[in-house]
């Protein structure tokens, strides 16, 4: 306690838990880089820095066949882009009717769709399971971006509404009455305002969409449309018993820093989605 | 922030409000806007929904599916059933105690580095939240089998750090044997994952406290342990409802941690979790009926939550 008391005690107090959470919230992150660029032989050397700096495990699951992990690192782009786009069309609609408009019932529907966010996506596996399989939808880009588009929705709903609730929207009659044309006045007044809000749930649904396991391991069966997190399941050591740890440390690594870095970059907005009461998923 | 958009609030409803034919018209609007989403909701979920209920009242398993067996009209007996049978009561509790332990876990965790957030500079304290944003945005998958690693008996940081501070026993020590240090390494994973939304959550909070309030206390005399139990901490007691409620609802749902870390629910199925458990009565089990009503009872559980979460985000204000 005595070292809280004088100032330069507690800078250095501060300075350690400071480099302390850092290190808990990153190391893990690093570690997994370290691991993924070491070779083979030395992969079990325990040392955190890799001795010599090896890409062989990109290279064996890129140069492996193509439904191991190019294919599924595609579909998974693929999925969680056109899910994104769909999801953020329809939430802007009905955010916009949420924030805009006047209607009965309208607290009851952002109840609904909060519980919808809530709802344990595994009571609908089977379900759903019978219902792509009797449409045709099983293991197809579809039968991945529906599920994907419909448990994302309420997400993007909820957070586009937050946004547009803080939108001046005296400003679009103030635009029409200075002349400008209805879509004059969205294009230049209100587009520019909504854009951070549209863009920030993007980033969310998209990390939603490109995390999911639960969807992608039941609702695929083959490299047609299996996603990363699904196809990493695949993997296989040199024998049965063995944990293919290089390969799989590169894949999470491909997958992983696209993300944190997005993240990084875009996260001012993405902290502001979050405390906007956003859910993650 | 708040007067301002009520303002701006009061004066769109004093346009509006004195003709009811906007109104009207304002519904129809609605209706076209909606649609689209109502449709996909109802296609994708509500059906659904109707049809888990549905099988969850049959004995439908693999003979059934493959139609070699005739539907069976159970009624209640695969509730009655999961009722009686120990084994779902084992997995429920163990669902509540690990949920809670991650709850508790990220809730501490989180508060705790917003507080250290709010102290600190400018510049450690976007080290801060660059480092918690990178470990929020690390997929599940990739997160479980960075934990998986670290704890690895041959290959593992975790066991090479603890022997080399003095702990010689820790060496090859093999963490996911026992159940409950497999419990232990999940939690860890899923706190490490989900403290940064805790924590920019409480950040927020914590920064819309006005400074003076805090001023007055410190020249009154109160000290730090005061200023946090007395003034800061009920200031931000409806966040931290939320907070709680919203974790209480992901951690009761885990299932790739669970799935990937412990290969599907351990040996025997002691790591199980409802989630998990749902997924192989239904998958692995094949039997669709007793999966269907694992997971009528878990939706319901999870409505129950979903309501006290509710009427707290509306006591907090925040309810669109």
């Amino acid at each position: 306690m005595a070292i809280l008391q004088s100032p330069a005690g507690k800078k250095t107090a501060w300075t350690l838990v400071d480099i302390f959470v850092i290190v808990y919230a990153l190391f893990p992150v690093l570690w997994i880089l370290s691991l993924s660029l070491k070779s083979s032989e030395t992969l079990a050397d325990k040392s955190f820095f890799p001795t010599d700096i090896s890409f062989e495990h990109y290279e064996t699951i890129f140069s492996a066949d193509v439904s191991l992990f190019i294919r599924p690192l595609i579909n998974s782009i693929g999925i969680s882009v056109i899910a994104t786009l769909i999801a953020v069309v329809l939430g802007t609609m009905a955010a916009y009717a949420i924030a805009r408009l006047e209607f009965p019932g309208k607290r009851a529907l952002v109840g609904v769709s909060l519980l919808i966010a809530m709802f344990p996506q595994i009571s609908l596996i089977s379900p759903l399971f019978e219902m792509e399989r009797a449409l045709g939808l099983f293991d197809t880009w579809p039968g991945l971006i529906l599920p994907f588009v419909t448990f994302a929705l309420p997400l993007a709903i909820y957070t586009l509404s937050a946004f547009f609730r803080e939108i001046p929207w005296e400003l679009e009659k103030a635009a029409k009455m200075d002349g400008a044309t209805p879509g004059q006045a969205f294009r230049k007044v209100i587009a520019p305002l909504a854009a951070p809000g549209v863009f920030t749930t993007a980033i969310l649904v998209f990390i939603f969409c490109w995390n999911d396991f639960l969807f992608a391991i039941s609702l695929t069966s083959t490299e047609n449309a299996r996603t990363v997190p699904a196809a990493l399941a695949f993997f296989t050591g040199a024998s049965q018993f063995e944990t293919p740890t290089g390969s799989l440390s590169a894949a999470a690594v491909i997958i992983t820093i696209p993300i944190i870095v997005f993240v990084l970059f875009f996260q001012r907005r993405i902290v502001a989605g979050l405390t906007s009461g956003a859910v993650k998923g | 922030m708040t007067l301002v958009g009520e303002r701006r609030r009061a004066a769109d409803v004093a346009v509006r409000r004195p003709k009811t034919a906007v109104h009207l018209g304002d519904g129809r609007a609605a209706f076209r806007y909606l649609l689209p989403a109502g449709v996909l909701l109802l296609a994708v979920l509500a059906y659904p929904l109707y049809q888990l209920v549905q099988i969850s009242l049959y004995e439908y398993n693999q003979p059934q599916a493959s139609g070699a067996a005739p539907l069976r009209f159970l009624g209640l007996d695969n509730y009655a059933e999961l009722v009686a049978d120990p084994k779902f009561w084992d997995v429920l509790a163990a669902t509540v105690v690990f949920a809670a332990v991650c709850v508790i876990g990220s809730l501490v965790v989180g508060t705790a580095l917003a507080v250290v957030a709010s102290r600190a500079r400018p510049v450690p304290r976007m080290l801060l939240f660059l480092a918690a944003l990178g470990a929020w945005a690390t997929p599940a998958m990739a997160g479980s089998y960075v934990w998986l690693f670290l704890f690895d008996a041959d290959l593992g940081l975790v066991n090479e750090v603890l022997s080399g501070i003095g702990f010689s026993g820790m060496e090859g020590h093999a963490w996911l044997y026992d159940r409950y240090s497999t419990f232990a390494v999940v939690a860890a994973e899923i706190i490490w994952c989900s403290f940064p939304f805790v924590m920019v959550t409480m950040y927020a909070g914590i920064k819309g406290i006005p400074a003076e309030v805090v001023d007055a206390a410190q020249l009154d005399g109160a000290s730090w342990w005061r200023i946090a139990t007395r003034i800061i901490l009920p200031m931000l007691r409806p966040l931290i409802v939320i907070a709680t409620i919203q974790s209480i609802i992901w951690d009761f749902k885990v299932f790739t941690q669970i799935y990937v870390m412990t290969n599907g629910g351990g040996v025997a199925g002691r790591n199980l979790v409802l989630n998990v458990y749902a997924y192989q009565k239904a998958f692995a089990g094949e039997e669709y009926g007793m999966g269907a009503a694992i997971g009528v009872v878990m939706t319901v559980l999870l409505l129950m939550i979903t309501v006290l979460y509710l009427r707290a985000q509306r006591k907090a204000g925040w309810a669109p």
